[in-house]
């Protein structure tokens, strides 16, 4: 009720202008819309300017990160196709070299035991060589040895058996036998 | 015969024809021999008389034995002899020797028929491989 009663009053003192009954200064208001004309202007010239080429500046180095990082990406997808395609021939070649190395172990294998054969076959020759050996110069033992038994037997033998009879008897047999073969 | 060295061919056949001729001149070549200092070839000129009287019909062999030879038995062996070289006189010179054990051993210049036990027995012991 306070407030209404001043501003009646104050109406009544301003004379009836509507400026003046709302507290505007027109002058004031002037000065304002110039001193904003002027703040838009300077914000226009300096300020917006730097700060748009702010704004692009980061833009474009987000755009040049988005970019990067696609680029990145696309990298990590290539290397890792390409770690794939290492993996791929890693294991095909470590298969190649497993079934290699089986191959070449099955091969050493075989020679070991060709040649452990052919080893064992040689000793068993050898063996059955020298027995054979051994039979041949036991039977040239014994055969000697019975020569030499036979010979010492007939000496001794002959030294008590034979008497002048038989010894003529031989003489005669030995003259008879090369009288016969030189008639022959 | 004091002269040029003589061949012991010569010699031998020089001293073969005195003997076949009845002659002894045994000791003109022992002599000889002397005078000439060929006393270490008497051996060899033994030996090439003997073959030189071999090839006149006079045959000297060694025959060695274990015992004693019975006069049948030199017979045999004279006969054997005359009938294998032709020789119209066989003189044998008899030798014994235990070692032989039986059997006889015949020389006669370049042969020898050796019909001994030990010869065999010596055969026998050779045959050893």
């Amino acid at each position: 009720m306070n407030f209404l009663m001043q501003f009646a009053a104050t109406e009544e003192a301003a004379g009836g202008d509507i400026f003046s009954t709302l507290g505007i200064d027109w002058r004031l208001l002037i000065l304002q819309i110039i001193a904003f004309l002027i703040l838009v202007w300077i914000l226009g010239k300096f300020v917006y300017p730097w700060l748009m080429k702010s704004v692009d500046e980061r833009q474009a180095k987000i755009e040049e990160s988005v970019k990067a990082a696609e680029e990145a990406e696309k990298k990590a997808e290539s290397a890792q196709e390409e770690i794939a395609t290492l993996l791929k021939d890693a294991r095909a070649e470590a298969k190649d070299i497993v079934t290699t190395a089986k191959d070449e172990a099955a091969a050493m294998v075989a020679d070991a035991e060709g040649k452990a054969k052919t080893r064992a076959e040689k000793i068993v020759a050898d063996a059955h060589d020298q027995l054979q050996k051994d039979v041949i110069a036991a039977r040239k033992a014994l055969h000697n040895d019975t020569i030499e038994l036979v010979a010492l037997a007939t000496e001794k033998i002959v030294g008590k058996t034979v008497n002048d009879g038989i010894d003529k008897k031989i003489i005669t047999e030995a003259v008879q036998a090369e009288t016969a073969k030189e008639r022959a | 015969m004091a002269g040029a060295k003589l061949s012991r061919r010569k010699i031998a056949a020089y001293f073969a024809d005195e003997i076949a001729d009845g002659r002894n001149i045994t000791k003109q070549l022992a002599a000889y021999l002397v005078e000439s200092k060929r006393v270490r070839e008497a051996d060899l000129v033994v030996r090439d008389i003997e073959a030189a009287l071999a090839d006149r019909g006079i045959l000297l062999t060694d025959v060695a034995s274990s015992r004693e030879l019975a006069a049948e038995t030199k017979q045999a062996i004279t006969a054997f002899l005359k009938q294998t070289t032709g020789a119209k006189d066989v003189h044998i010179r008899s030798h014994v020797d235990p070692y032989l054990l039986g059997g006889v051993r015949i020389d006669t210049p370049g042969a020898r028929l050796d019909a001994t036990l030990r010869h065999k027995l010596n055969q026998l012991t050779a045959s050893k491989i």
